[in-house]
């Protein structure tokens, strides 16, 4: 181990108890925060159980779910990000600018309005076909141009998202009956989040992350070039396959409960690489951490926006995102 | 490049027959000899009602609304140098929808007629501050373009707010984000002519800068064009013309993203002999979509803006897979 190892090592461990705690007050914090206002030692009492009162009701059936689904999709899409970022060596590769999300929400939006009893955990599934349907467009348009640069795959992929949010649109209009829920789901929403989301979500989010980490060696080498990678031994094909299903996975599954919520993908796997450094073995975890951090305080300040009126937490990401987005291109303009 | 001759009579044929088909079908058909005598001067005074009061300024509305979208569209491709570049894809149509929306939605007693003049202003606001960054930081057409996608995630982020907060009236403000020209009259034909009158001689000067501009900064500038300041002359055009269209007729998207593919297609990429072509595709396109919405689910209309985003969608994949 070299010293150089071991100090990325300690820096990897203090940012994983930060976000661990940070993601642990976020978590209580969430639960407290309601029209029924609970103070933190009701909400420990009512996490560990203890004697059925309103308060354990209203944390165990409604608080609770909803502050996992956050942490869970919020972890899903910052790996998902994380994956794409070192897959494509893409800067801006992110579910959403790669036409993963909408193109997950428009099969969903189908599903619901072709199938209107569908079960969510069948939405899944159309919300996986969506968002390899979005993500394989982005990529023959990205990869068909022969002077690709990380911008103008981007563009590709806005371009590609723009078709299908048009498309999703239409459908919302012209079968306008079941347009509340969707509306409020398609602007990204946590707020009624329930055990049965949490249990669809939680095996596929898991599995990927356990996939990504497993593959997190091999990320590392990858992010630095293919024939670098082919040097090394790698089966690079094998590799983006493995990846791309994961990605996929994640994101699919995130915005089949959540909707597609923005930037969390994009912005986290900058950051943490702004703090660990290159090596997908430090950065998945934080990755997914920090997304989860992230999702959980955009939630509760997505209460505050207009209380007692729950806004979609979509919209605070974007306001965190959009601004970093900007960044990122003004700091590297010279590059692009 | 090809004989653009030919092309013109075609694309007149097709201009007319759209024309025609948009004043004849609706809800209640009008026939040729119709038309014609109403023309003539003695037809029957219902269907005269219709036709000069309701059909005709919508016809016209297509025909500049689809000319003005892919123009902008052409312009901007030509600027950002990039082909999938186009008024929504850059955020302008989305700066133009909050400026409606709120206005729609926050204060639904004022009157109709101040939503085209937010939606411009929207519009204008979303292209100046892209000027103002394009400018002050020096950006790269490209990273323009991306910055662009930025901001109108923010816009995009306030129509959702809005929109959800107010959910019980939303759908006022999602047809007038899907594009429509359902109950548009002479006062709107009045608001666009203007721009597009301006906007015609502006694409011969601004034809041959265009053509420079894409042999890359250096030889253009080599060439005796000041870069900088036909960038932001070109960007100021299609802030108007995007602007001016989506504050009549709502965002109807795809037209200026597919309207220059075709026309780059049809007369090659010079663009003296492609902005023409440009505009007419454009008005054709919408002059059709417009029919289309409004006789599929009659007596309820399609918006014009998903029937262009269906007929755009499939050419759009077309063009991916033909670029191998």
């Amino acid at each position: 181990m070299t010293a150089t190892d071991a100090v990325t090592r300690r820096v990897f461990a203090s940012y994983l108890f930060i976000g661990l705690l940070l993601a642990a007050t976020g978590f209580i914090w969430s639960v407290s925060l309601g029209v029924t206002d609970l103070r933190w030692n009701d909400v420990l009492q009512g996490l560990l159980g203890g004697k059925e009162t309103k308060e354990q009701l209203v944390i165990s059936t409604i608080r609770v779910p909803r502050a996992l689904v956050a942490a869970l999709a919020g972890a899903a899409l910052a790996v998902a990000g994380a994956l794409m970022q070192a897959m494509t060596r893409n800067a801006f590769a992110s579910p959403q600018i790669f036409g993963i999300n909408a193109g997950a929400s428009f099969f969903v939006v189908l599903f619901i309005v072709f199938f209107p009893g569908i079960s969510s955990s069948a939405l899944v599934f159309a919300a996986f076909a969506g968002a390899f349907m979005g993500g394989l467009l982005v990529f023959i348009l990205g990869y068909s141009n022969d002077h690709r640069t990380p911008v103008q795959l981007a563009l590709a992929g806005i371009a590609v998202s723009m078709l299908l949010s048009a498309m999703t649109e239409g459908f919302i209009v012209l079968y306008d009956n079941q347009t509340k829920n969707v509306l409020f789901w398609l602007a990204g929403a946590v707020h009624n989040g329930t055990w049965k989301d949490v249990h669809t979500v939680i095996p596929w989010s898991l599995t990927g992350m356990m996939i990504a980490l497993l593959l997190s060696r091999s990320l590392t080498i990858l992010s630095l070039g293919d024939d670098i990678a082919r040097g090394l031994g790698q089966n690079i094909l094998f590799i983006r396959l493995a990846v791309s299903c994961t990605v996929i996975m994640l994101a699919g599954s995130a915005v089949s409960i959540v909707g597609p919520i923005g930037f969390v993908g994009l912005i986290v796997p900058h950051i943490v690489r702004h703090w660990v450094g290159v090596d997908y073995r430090f950065i998945l975890p934080l990755t997914a951490v920090f997304g989860s951090v992230l999702l959980l305080y955009a939630d509760i300040v997505s209460r505050f926006i207009s209380y007692p009126f729950e806004s979609p937490v979509g919209i605070v990401t974007t306001g965190i995102g959009a601004p970093y987005l900007l960044y990122l291109l003004l700091r590297r303009r010279g590059r692009l | 490049m090809r004989r653009p001759k030919y092309l013109y009579g075609v694309l007149a044929a097709a201009l007319l027959t759209a024309v025609m088909l948009n004043l004849m079908l609706g809800t209640v058909s009008v026939s040729f000899r119709q038309i014609g005598s109403i023309f003539m001067g003695h037809g029957d005074s219902q269907l005269l009602n219709i036709l000069v009061n309701y059909r005709l300024p919508r016809m016209l509305l297509c025909l500049m609304v689809g000319g003005c979208l892919a123009l902008a569209g052409a312009i901007l491709q030509g600027l950002i140098q990039n082909p999938l570049a186009s008024p929504d894809v850059i955020g302008l149509s989305k700066g133009a929808g909050l400026a409606a929306v709120m206005i729609i939605l926050l204060f639904p007693g004022a009157p109709v007629g101040i939503i085209p003049w937010a939606a411009f202003i929207g519009a204008s606001i979303m292209g100046a501050a892209l000027m103002f960054i394009a400018t002050r930081f020096e950006l790269k057409p490209t990273s323009l373009a991306l910055s662009g996608m930025a901001l109108g995630a923010m816009a995009g982020a306030g129509i959702q707010y809005v929109t959800v907060k107010h959910m019980n009236d939303a759908n006022t403000a999602l047809l007038w984000l899907a594009g429509s020209l359902w109950g548009r009259s002479w006062e709107h034909v009045w608001l666009l002519l203007p721009w597009a009158i301006i906007a015609v001689p502006l694409l011969f000067y601004l034809s041959f800068r265009l053509d420079v501009l894409q042999l890359g900064d250096n030889a253009a500038s080599g060439l005796g064009l000041s870069v900088r300041h036909i960038r932001i002359v070109l960007l100021t055009a299609a802030v108007c013309l995007t602007g001016i269209s989506v504050a009549v007729a709502g965002t109807i998207g795809f037209i200026g993203l597919i309207a220059p593919h075709m026309a780059r297609k049809l007369t090659g990429p010079i663009h003296k002999h492609m902005l023409p072509v440009t505009a007419l595709l454009g008005a054709i396109l919408v002059t059709f979509s417009d029919v289309i919405g409004r006789i599929v689910i009659s007596p309820r209309e399609v918006p014009v803006g998903i029937v262009t985003a269906i007929i755009g969608a499939p050419y759009f994949l077309y063009l991916l897979g033909k670029k191998k």
